[in-house]
């Protein structure tokens, strides 16, 4: 037989929407940088729509499949508000640091403080190198054409 | 039934060995401030093994036709999940998730969703996922920033999402086939691939006589024949009103997004003066 029996594959298929609602979890907790934050949350949602639509094809309805597209829809409202919420206070701080914000916390919840942060990256980024070829271009040194890291 | 009841975590050692796996390696490989290579390559294997354990925990994968399939793209959606969550970089992080969204829609193509597998690469990968990485150019300071390097208590976050994970995979397994005796909704697959033509209430009873029926029948998906035309008749059918709702939604974010920037960017500047914020310019430039 070379389809799943309808069971197992709902099974299956909800434990792919399980695994990736965990991990947008604990990404959603982990992270300091709020847009891997907000990615971490449209994965959760995507986890949701696995799920929405394993059970449509379960029961053979079309609910689940009307509520994925108003999931589709929500998350594109969401992400465009939510964006320029992220701009604004990038904006105002200068970092995409979720802790920036800690003023906003509890009274009785302690402070986020960085113990042991290194002040250069331990795993310096390997960038791809080429063959020299032609001339090598004169340097501008006053402008930084590139980044050090992506 | 035909099929061999799904039994995956019957002893529970495996599902708690799996949770545990994930737990270390989730930790070891959220950034954590002082990261050694060896520490994120034991934290890959850990998840490798963590991965395996759910695999061989779940349903026996046999044949090489849809299941096969699925396996190749739920892996893909899983793993760069992993990554997307534990990349360093922002942008990294973001084309991850892009991997992600492909391998979704993967699943959703499998499970017979055409429509919403290829809306996802459209609307997601094509419009939102582009969107996040206009904002990571436009908010992105240069270098790796710290906030980058450290979580928010990556210990308890690995914790509390895999121990969602296993409560998750053991209801999951729990599942079985009989239809729910509280609310009498009936399982539609079980019944003949035209069951959409039926009335429930025939419908229903035909569950009880599902153990005879054939399998390949029951394997059908009763939602194959005429996706898109039906799945766009339902939706502007039985709910118009929610689409309605939905255009409105769509309009007000956007009317609020843009009220947001042009108003927010003006009283910033106004705040701000430009010797203490590093983004001052930038903002004054808009």
């Amino acid at each position: 037989m070379n389809t799943m029996q309808s069971l197992p594959l709902l099974q299956n298929a909800l434990t792919v929407g399980a695994i990736l609602f965990s991990l947008g979890l604990v990404g959603i907790l982990a992270r300091r940088n709020l847009i891997v934050m907000f990615l971490a949350a449209e994965m959760m949602l995507q986890g949701i729509s696995v799920s929405l639509v394993a059970w449509s094809r379960y029961h053979g309805d079309w609910g689940g499949h009307v509520l994925v597209i108003f999931v589709l829809t929500v998350a594109a409202c969401e992400a465009a508000v939510a964006l320029v919420f992220v701009l604004q206070a990038f904006s105002r701080t200068g970092r995409l640091d979720s802790a920036a914000w800690q003023s906003l916390r509890e009274a009785t919840v302690g402070r986020t403080v960085d113990h042991e942060l290194p002040s250069i990256d331990t795993v310096p980024p390997k960038f791809p190198t080429l063959a020299p070829a032609g001339i090598l271009p004169a340097a501008d040194e006053n402008e930084p054409l590139q980044r050090e890291h992506v | 039934m035909t099929a061999v009841p799904f039994d995956p975590f019957a002893s529970g050692t495996l599902l708690a060995g799996a949770v545990v796996a994930t737990v270390a390696s989730l930790w070891l490989l959220l950034p954590n401030g002082r990261d050694t290579t060896s520490a994120r390559w034991l934290g890959t294997l850990l998840g490798l093994g963590a991965l395996a354990a759910f695999i061989l925990a779940g349903r026996r994968l046999g044949g090489l036709g849809e299941e096969a399939v699925f396996l190749i793209v739920s892996l893909v959606a899983v793993v760069s999940a992993a990554a997307t969550i534990v990349s360093r970089s922002p942008v990294y992080a973001a084309i991850w998730f892009a991997l992600t969204l492909a391998g979704v829609a993967g699943v959703l193509l499998v499970l017979g969703a055409q429509f919403l597998g290829v809306a996802t690469i459209v609307v997601y990968a094509g419009a939102i996922l582009v969107m996040f990485l206009f904002v990571l150019m436009l908010a992105q300071p240069a270098g790796l920033a710290p906030y980058d390097r450290v979580s928010n208590e990556p210990f308890l976050s690995a914790l509390a999402g895999a121990v969602l994970l296993g409560v998750l995979s053991l209801s999951i397994g729990r599942l079985s086939a009989a239809p729910a005796a509280c609310c009498g909704v009936p399982s539609r697959a079980t019944a003949t691939p035209t069951a959409g033509t039926q009335p429930p209430s025939a419908v229903g009873g035909e569950a009880t006589a599902a153990p005879v029926a054939d399998p390949l029948a029951t394997a059908a998906d009763p939602l194959a024949e005429n996706h898109v035309a039906r799945l766009g008749g339902e939706l502007f059918g039985r709910h118009l009103v929610a689409v309605e709702a939905a255009g409105v939604l769509l309009l007000v974010a956007l009317i609020g997004a843009i009220a947001v920037v042009s108003r927010g960017g003006d009283a910033q500047a106004a705040a701000v003066s430009p010797s203490s914020s590093p983004a001052a310019g930038r903002s004054a430039a808009r």
